[in-house]
């Protein structure tokens, strides 16, 4: 894999190209970007099928392997990893532990262990049981196995675990990588933790970047363990940390962050060098039934909230696309009325068509993010933006606060409705 | 215009099968057709256009869930169901009667019509024939049911059998007058009188002298014997006007659908094939696969491999093994199989009509189907009842 910077503004926001897949040797990602959330192997609630009708391009897929574990069979016998074993050839896959957005249950730790949590219950993970895997899945990227779970609450004793477990896990990666061919056709990535406390993160950057030869960039992690108080914690001293780490890194290593961020966020990151986002949250979005509707256009203020919670009873007659001027599938053909009847049937329709949009619609706002800086009027893109966001999560006048406060990504799916009319056939 | 025009292509010169095309005002139908069961306005996970892609050319919508969400206002302003969820081709409805009776167990029949309480607010609400009419000819369906007086299939008191299927005649006749859009939609009449031989001869007869396009069969596939069932099917249809198409209702088994259509039938419907697909069972000539059984674990062939579904041209049976019942793709993928199996199917059938091949065709099936050859007393007896006899590999 090759990281290039394309175009650098004065300030620390950069575009860039990720190529040299040896898997999918003709995909180009271009940066910053934000992964599509894969479940299972499959971008959640989307098949292959329809995923070709929204991107029409190799597209990065994030696959936390906690959600994936269940295929490690299936993968074995087959052989050719997971992009093809999950109908997803061509496609660029990164693999992490855990979704940075998921809460899971604390879990005890052991020497050298840390707990995944998967769909059949825990497993202790080795840093060796990772790597051989790894071996299995064959992903494009790899994140090193980290101690992650951590809030910026966290004591001082628990991150100094952190910290510790991670750079071991880390050495152990690098050893398993250079001694294996088939892990060499990946990028493995260093994972920084102890966001919250300045001397242990540095420690933990200084002890990456001797492995600097053998890493494929660096990813943030450690800022939430998906709880919504630990999201609240994050949420006014995150800019200060991206900031603070950007001056720790080399420019030009790759640099992705995990987690659930709102588009405010996101775009502080951008601003301080970061390339690639999780994709978590417009599947948040989706999955409670909210669209993104941000405008792009910096000639216009636009006084309609940048989400819409098309559960409302108010779109019930609104008949208008989700977003006037969208390209997206679910735009083109559908209505507000429609996907808010589906909501409130509980019909699986709902999560598709709001997961068309909102990819599609997260991936424009990466592109003009992209466009912006390539015409250096990022700042001016960023204000844009956040503006919207704070005018939305401010409460109305009349009391009722829009913003339902929902931050933590729903566990895995709805429940599959079986409606109660099908006893029809025998 | 007529809201629906009916032409055959052929007929076979053994069974009574035949192969037509269902001209409706949203899209020209191809029979014998399969119509998956699209309850609330949508089917199962899957997008117009990939139903559009499957073959799918007419679907269903249920009255009762549709009059109580969105609603007939939603509706109406939306210009009917087919502009709300964004599906051109053809639509049928059923009547509410049925899930109101399945569904609801206070409901009372009367001779204004069905009473029940409801579930959304615990109001009292009178379902009459007018009033189904009324909300059908809102949603806009191209063919749309009269409300019928629904008995379970396997009840036995004769006196209220025989009431029954009176009052559907009856009330068939208030359907049709309060019929608004007669141009647009066609009313089709239910044939009842459950497993009594003179009542669905009478109830047959009765339908065929009112100024309809169709004709369904109804009260039948609930839990009945097949023994019971098929005989009624083949009466039916030898009754009814060969020049209109003949819908039986809740029927989508495989085996049913060959068998029904082998007896005349040209339209059916059934929830099975997406319903089953949740649950992780794929159709395949044989029967079905529980993809969730072991022993797909590591089975890297697609669920068919003649099925040119894209499940089946992207997906093995193990990755769908890891993810069944797990992830909503999961069951979007199978439902797509499942249907397109379905399709499949009804095309294979209309192609050996329309050559004369249709009993050897139902031959090899039959023989696909039981690989161990053990076939079903009923089957071997309906399926000689119209000529084809069945005979051991
Ligand atoms: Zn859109
Ligand atoms: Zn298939």
């Amino acid at each position: 894999m090759r990281f290039t910077i394309k175009q650098a503004t004065s300030g620390s926001e950069r575009i860039g190209t990720f190529t040299g897949f040896i898997k999918s040797p003709g995909a180009v990602i271009e940066t910053p970007t934000s992964a599509l959330f894969t479940q299972g192997g499959s971008v959640t609630h989307i098949t292959s099928e329809v995923l070709s009708k929204i991107f029409t391009t190799p597209k990065l897929l994030w696959v936390p392997l906690s959600n994936s574990y269940q295929l490690e069979t299936g993968l074995k016998a087959q052989g050719q990893g997971i992009a093809k074993f999950a109908g997803l050839s061509g496609h660029v896959t990164s693999i992490t532990p855990h979704s940075a957005s998921e809460v899971t249950p604390v879990g005890h730790f052991e020497h050298g262990k840390v707990p995944l949590w998967t769909k059949n219950g825990k497993k202790m993970i080795t840093a060796d049981s990772y790597m051989d895997l790894m071996e299995v899945f064959q992903p494009d990227i790899i994140l090193a196995i980290a101690d992650s779970r951590t809030s910026l609450g966290e004591g001082y004793k628990r991150i100094l675990k952190s910290v510790d477990r991670t750079c071991g896990f880390l050495e152990k990666c690098v050893d398993r990588y250079k001694g294996s061919k088939t892990l060499q056709t990946s990028s493995l990535i260093g994972v920084i933790v102890a966001a919250g406390v300045p001397s242990k993160c540095d420690e933990c950057i200084t002890h990456i970047l001797k492995y600097k030869d053998s890493l494929g960039g660096v990813a943030l992690a450690g800022l939430t363990d998906g709880t919504e108080e630990s999201l609240k914690l994050v949420n006014d001293k995150i800019e200060g940390i991206f900031a603070r780490v950007n001056t720790k890194l080399p420019k030009n290593l790759l640099r992705i962050v995990e987690g659930c961020w709102n588009p405010a966020v996101v775009l502080s990151a951008i601003e301080n060098g970061f390339d690639v986002f999780d994709g978590s949250y417009p599947l948040k979005l989706s999955n409670v039934g909210h669209a993104l509707a941000l405008n792009f256009d910096l000639n216009q203020n636009d006084s309609e909230p940048c989400i819409l919670d098309l559960n409302d009873e108010r779109y019930k007659e609104d008949f208008r696309p989700v977003l006037a001027g969208c390209e997206c599938l679910a735009c083109k053909k559908h209505t507000r009325a429609y996907i808010r009847h589906l909501l409130n049937t509980r019909e699986m329709l709902s999560s598709v068509l709001l997961s068309i949009h909102n990819l599609h619609h997260f991936d424009q706002f990466f592109k003009h993010a992209r466009h912006h800086i390539a015409s250096n009027t990022f700042k001016l893109y960023k204000q844009h933006i956040t503006k919207q966001y704070e005018a939305y999560k401010q409460p109305l006048t009349n009391g009722v606060n829009e913003h339902k406060g929902k931050t933590a990504l729903p566990q895995v799916t709805k429940k599959l409705k079986v409606s109660d009319e099908e006893m029809h056939c025998s | 215009p007529k809201a629906l025009l009916f032409h055959l292509n052929a007929e076979c010169n053994t069974t009574r099968a035949r192969a037509g095309i269902m001209k409706l005002p949203h899209y020209d139908v191809k029979t014998p057709v399969f119509m998956p069961v699209g309850t609330q306005g949508t089917m199962k996970g899957l997008l117009p256009d990939q139903l559009e892609s499957l073959d799918c050319e007419i679907i269903l919508g249920n009255t009762y869930h549709l009059g109580n969400r969105p609603g007939t206002e939603v509706l109406r302003k939306a210009g009917g169901l087919h502009n709300f969820m964004g599906w051109n081709r053809a639509l049928l409805t059923d009547s509410g009667g049925f899930q109101m009776v399945s569904l609801l167990k206070l409901a009372e029949i009367t001779e204004e019509g069905v009473k029940f309480r409801s579930p959304y607010d615990d109001s009292e609400i009178m379902l009459t024939p007018e009033k189904s009419i009324e909300i059908q000819n809102c949603i806009g369906a191209d063919i749309i049911m009269q409300l019928d007086d629904v008995v379970q299939t396997t009840f036995q008191d004769y006196d209220r059998i025989k009431e029954a299927t009176e009052r559907t005649s009856r009330w068939l006749d208030r359907c049709l007058s309060a019929h608004n859009r007669p141009l647009e939609q066609s009313i089709f009449p239910i044939v009842q009188g459950l497993l009594d031989k003179e009542l669905r001869e009478k109830s047959a007869r009765d339908h065929l002298t009112k100024d309809v396009n169709g004709f369904a069969i109804g009260g039948l596939s609930g839990g009945e014997a097949k023994d019971d069932f098929w005989p009624m099917v083949r009466l039916g249809t030898g009754i009814l006007d060969k020049n209109k198409p003949r819908y039986l209702m809740g029927v989508g088994l495989a085996i049913d659908l060959v068998v029904c259509v082998a007896l005349g039938i040209d339209m059916f419907d059934c929830v099975f094939p997406t319903r089953t697909a949740r649950f992780g069972c794929a159709l395949v000539p044989k029967g079905q696969l529980n993809l969730k059984q072991k022993q797909y674990q590591t089975d890297l062939n697609p669920i068919d491999e003649n099925c040119p579904c894209s499940t089946c041209k992207t997906y093995t049976r193990a990755y769908l093994h890891s993810i069944v019942t797990v992830e909503t793709v999961a069951c979007h993928l199978i439902s797509i199989h499942n249907i397109a199996y379905q399709m499949q199917l009804m095309r294979s059938m209309r192609e050996n009509i329309e050559n004369q091949t249709f009993p050897q065709f139902v031959q090899e099936f039959v023989n696909a189907y039981y690989p161990d050859a053990n076939y079903p007393d009923w089957v071997i007896n309906s399926l000689s009842s119209v000529g084809i006899n069945i005979v051991k590999p």
